[in-house]
């Protein structure tokens, strides 16, 4: 080891000592066997951790791969594909020794091939290719460079010193081998489809219905999960989801359609679990439209909808009206910011005071151009209480003059149309967060492009100044205060329409045990759940 | 005299009493219609938990409503205050653990981002928790520092504070003799001080009401300062009403100083002895007015029950046993109501030193009705109010929920939750609370009793599940502002101890 000042920072080797090696069991007596099959909205556009942006895939992600350090249930960083790690002391370097034991999951006919430093490099640098299809990069742009210092060493020298930087390397490890482009991923590598990981379990097969399946991997590094098998069914209306769950034709829901949680409450068949992913739910204008390119616009649209009404009536109330970009569970929201309350003659004045006046059909138009706009929704979205919030949407915006034009669209196409092309209006969608409320994707200029997460074009300076400054600082509290601001803010241009936070819950059957759920990856400790040997049928 | 139908919707026992009593008050005397009878709606507020509202909009009607209504009126609010002390109590508990944590990590910040008054700030939230050692040496330490005579004033009357809980009135005395108190939140930070020792012959009443009168006539808004310090004097002297006008002028989710240190870095500082000074006044407010209730004959029975409660929280156990004993004698005792008073006997029991007594009284009672969810619930919360092991009972009732249907055993999955909890055995406490919780209507207090839902949002803070808490309160906030000293302590230490990436997802 290079002799720089090293601040050690060496976390539970003794864990790691203690886990098995190669094809081993875990040693907590509880017994192996038993497939679970859990119901999800839809099909994941690709089956990697780089190129995808959706929550689908995340989870199905989170069962493949694995970081360099991960996060356990009492929230601590602990040691994943890395035994032990050494921050330099001024914050720029870290490296970290990388585990002998792992194996990538092997291709079928060949033998298992060893997790080393190349992967680890590999992974960076094509996830940083400028021409690799990833919404990560505005992550990582805090790192400088990435060496290999040996097969089981890897340093990392960052521009500058960041907050909560360790948390970062939790990034998942893709294999050198697996792309059959080594330079940069794209959606038609075969790998995004056909993915190879480290993690407790392995892809398998995408059967005809669509369901993807995971096999346990026996040679996992923590010891061999219990459960013998993950399905992951797609369903395209929350409804039939529900009633799979009751029917016993599925084992979970990641997500419970709230207006069904009544249902499942109090059937002791069922485990209802609270989980709390910081998300909402928005209307997301284009404001490359130069009628949505003015803020007066965009905000008689938030004042003409009444949110409340629409959570009660089509979500049961089951949920929170937002006033800003954050989730009401993070930290960043800025309490001092109300929701814009329903005011749709003050919606009309606004449409007035940006030019437009009603036409002889009733809707408003501006020099000669009548206010009719797109609204795409992708077809998972398409459940009943969807369906619903978005011809409300048109109602009222129909109220104060405005045409919608709704079109449902398969959810590769959505995508599509509105990450890539920018051909919509208006979206709806809703964004899941982790615990670190970052909003730099969503709304920094420098994030406009193909595939990005700034889909509507949004650019303020003002707002790019203030997250560039969050990113610089290594202050919490000075962090705190910039995304207050940047909330008052955007509550008031209206990027979107901010509507809500719905209560998340998992459903499952009481027969899958020792059922931890981590709040925004989902099955981070799926590799401790089982099923008694009884339940296993 | 018309019978009004009277709706009786159970949520849990204190409601389902309280529903109770409301419809034996329907059948006293109601001489005007349901829908606009203001105890009924005050009821139905309370029955949401919504205690701000109802007690709120009845104080305002009291002066329409007729002479016969009058008794039940304040029953209904001695109710309504008793339930928010009893609330505001738990909310103390919680903002006193949180802050000074919170606090904690400020003041230990170096450099020029650094606020001094993260100092005040922590010795004030230690002196609250009882770390009085703790707190002296940072308000010590805040004193060392700046040259602020205000907030000086304020350090040094804590400080004083801190010597006289020490025991050392002497030098108490002489902390707080050399304060100028020119500033009229000085004034009121003395006027709290010496309520808080028992010293009435420095007139803190007259302090505070100098000091608000004088508030009034420069044309300012009361400062949250100045609330928090002469909420609790008029709670420590009995007088409602002034207290209720200065809370009618307040803003309770106000931070009582702000500190803004360059361009980009604000710091709120809030007040953490507005909680239990907002507990101590609604107790002496209910208990002022079930005492009014208790003077009307054919309420004094039932006023007698929630005495006894009252008196029990306020510390005071030979005025609680007399006042259950009455309840119990009464006549007016709805049988299916026993069991309630009866644990509380036992409660009594273990207050004045008969441990054993206590123990007897509830085996009794589960002997007698085993397997009863809203008997084991309570006896269990009040075995973790009075911080003492239950295992008997504790197994019984573990034993209960798990063979017992679901929602019928919700209210006893709530009180292993708060037992455990009590034991600091967390990973119980969440999954009980959570378990007691209507999922349907995760964190809306209209449906779920407050009290549980700040126990669970101890027990998530404590197992950092922050957003969980976050997420109760940002509920809670809509009907109790003042909660939001905890929504930033936690929202703080939230931003600390995260540990993401930065990832984000569409859905």
């Amino acid at each position: 080891m290079k002799r720089i000042s090293m601040v050690l920072m060496i976390i539970a080797i003794a864990a790691v000592l203690a886990a098995p090696a190669g094809a081993a069991p875990k040693k907590d007596g509880k017994p192996d066997g038993g497939s679970l099959s859990y119901g999800e909205y839809g099909r994941p556009a690709t089956l990697d951790p780089i190129t995808s942006n959706e929550m689908i895939s995340l989870r199905i992600t989170e069962l493949i791969f694995n970081g360099l350090v991960g996060i356990n249930e009492k929230q601590e960083l602990v040691p994943e594909l890395a035994e032990k790690w050494e921050a330099s002391r001024d914050g720029r370097t870290y490296t970290f020794f990388l585990r002998k034991d792992v194996t990538w999951h092997p291709l079928e006919g060949e033998a298992p091939k060893p997790f080393t430093a190349d992967d680890v490099v590999f992974t960076y640098t094509i996830m940083m290719h400028p021409k690799t299809i990833t919404p990560l990069k505005v992550r990582y742009e805090f790192i400088d460079k990435v060496e290999k210092v040996d097969d089981a060493t890897v340093r990392f020298t960052l521009k500058r010193p960041v907050l909560n930087a360790l948390a970062k390397f939790s990034f998942k490890i893709i294999p050198k081998h697996g792309p059959a482009n080594q330079q940069y991923l794209t959606r038609d590598d075969r790998f995004v489809q056909h993915p190879i990981g480290t993690g407790p379990y392995m892809f398998k097969a995408v059967t005809p219905e669509r369901e993807i399946i995971l096999a346990a991997n026996d040679n996992y590094f923590k010891g061999r999960p219990h459960l013998n098998q993950f399905a992951a069914k797609p369903f395209a209306d929350q409804n039939i989801m529900t009633q799979a769950l009751m029917f016993n034709a599925i084992d979970m829901i990641v997500l419970v359609n709230p207006r069904d949680i009544p249902e499942i409450q109090g059937d002791k068949r069922f485990v209802l679990k609270p989980y709390n992913a910081l998300s909402y739910s928005f209307f997301g204008y284009n404001v490359r439209n130069p009628l949505l390119a003015d803020k007066r616009v965009r905000k008689a649209f938030t004042l003409a909808v009444n949110r409340q009404e629409m959570l009660d009536s089509f979500f049961n109330g089951q949920g929170t009206i937002i006033s800003g970009p954050f989730a009401p569970g993070s930290w960043a929201y800025n309490l001092d910011v109300q929701p814009a309350a329903f005011d749709a003659p003050k919606a009309i004045s606004l449409l007035q005071e940006a030019g437009f006046t009603r036409g002889a059909d009733g809707f408003m138009e501006k020099d000669g151009k009548k206010l009719t706009l797109s609204l795409k929704v992708p077809i998972e979205k398409e459940s009943e209480a969807v369906k619903r919030v978005v011809l409300a949407f048109k109602n009222y915006l129909k109220n104060i003059g405005a045409d919608i034009k709704v079109e449902f669209k398969e959810w590769q196409a959505w995508k599509e149309e509105v990450f890539l092309e920018h051909d919509f209006d208006i979206i709806f969608a809703s964004w899941v967060f982790d615990d670190s409320a970052d909003i730099s994707s969503l709304f920094h200029s420098g994030e406009i492009g193909p595939w990005k997460n700034n889909f509507g074009g949004y650019a303020n300076p003002e707002v790019d100044g203030l997250i560039n400054e969050s990113k610089l600082t290594l202050d919490h509290e000075k962090r705190r205060t910039i995304n207050r601001k940047l909330h008052a803010m955007l509550a008031e241009e209206n990027p979107y329409t901010f509507l809500w936070t719905l209560t998340n819950y998992a459903a499952y059957r009481d027969k899958v045990r020792r059922v931890a759920i981590h709040p925004y990856k989902f099955f981070s400790f799926a590799d401790e759940w089982f099923m008694e040997a009884k339940d296993q049928k | 005299m018309r019978i009004v139908e009277c709706e009786l919707r159970i949520i849990n026992v204190a409601v389902r009493t309280a529903l109770y009593l409301l419809g034996s008050m329907c059948l006293i005397a109601t001489p005007v219609p349901a829908a606009d009878d203001p105890v009924q709606k005050a009821m139905k507020a309370y029955e949401k938990h919504r205690y701000e509202d109802a007690g709120r909009d009845l104080r305002a009607a009291l002066p329409s409503l007729g002479r016969s209504n009058q008794p039940s009126a304040q029953l209904t609010l001695g109710m309504i205050y008793l339930r928010n002390a009893e609330l505001h109590r738990e909310l103390a508990r919680m903002s006193a653990s949180v802050n000074p944590d919170y606090l904690r990590r400020i003041s230990a910040q170096r450099g020029a981002g650094r606020s001094r008054f993260s100092d005040l700030y922590l010795g004030l939230a230690l002196l609250e928790g009882g770390k009085i050692e703790a707190a002296a040496s940072t308000l010590e330490r805040f004193l060392a520092s700046g040259d602020d005579a205000k907030y000086k004033a304020i350090a040094k009357i804590g400080l004083g504070t801190a010597a006289n809980l020490d025991g050392d009135q002497q030098k108490a005395q002489e902390l707080w003799r050399g304060i100028n108190s020119n500033d009229l939140d000085v004034k009121t930070e003395l006027a709290a001080a010496y309520s808080r020792a028992g010293l009435r012959d420095k007139d803190p009443v007259r302090l505070c009401d100098e000091a608000l009168r004088d508030t009034r006539k420069s044309g300012k808004a009361f400062s949250l300062m100045a609330v928090k310090n002469c909420i609790g004097v008029y709670g420590q002297a009995a007088i409602p009403d002034k207290g209720f006008d200065l809370l009618s002028r307040a803003d309770l989710k106000s931070y009582s100083y702000r500190d803004a240190i360059g361009k980009s870095k604000v710091l709120s500082f809030y007040d953490v002895q507005l909680l239990s000074n907002l507990s101590v006044f609604y107790l002496q407010a209910s208990l002022a007015a079930l005492e009014k209730a208790s003077a009307d004959q054919q309420l004094k029975g039932f006023a007698s029950y929630y005495l006894g409660e009252a008196h029990l929280l306020a510390g005071n156990a030979d005025q609680a046993a007399k006042a259950t004993a009455a309840f119990l004698a009464s006549a007016q005792m709805p049988p299916q109501y026993r069991n309630r008073a009866m644990v509380r006997q036992g409660a009594i029991q273990h207050k004045k030193g008969k441990p054993s007594e206590a123990i007897g009284v509830w085996d009794d009672l589960i002997r007698r009705q085993p397997g009863d969810p809203e008997l084991l619930s309570d006896i269990l919360v009040t075995c973790s109010r009075l911080r003492i092991d239950c295992p008997r009972v504790a197994q019984t009732s573990a034993a209960a929920v798990e063979s017992g249907d679901g929602r019928r055993f919700a209210i006893l999955n709530v009180g292993l939750g708060r037992y455990s909890l009590g034991r600091k055995d967390l990973g119980k406490a969440v999954t009980y609370l959570e378990a007691g919780r209507d999922k349907g209507n995760k964190n809306k207090i209209e449906s779920n009793d407050p009290l549980m839902l700040v126990g669970l949002s101890e027990a998530y803070y404590r197992t950092k599940k922050f957003s969980e808490a976050l997420e109760i309160y940002f509920e809670m906030s809509k009907q109790f502002p003042q909660v939001r000293q905890i929504q930033e302590a936690l929202q703080g230490i939230y931003s600390m101890e995260h540990k993401s990436a930065g990832d984000v997802k569409i859905n």
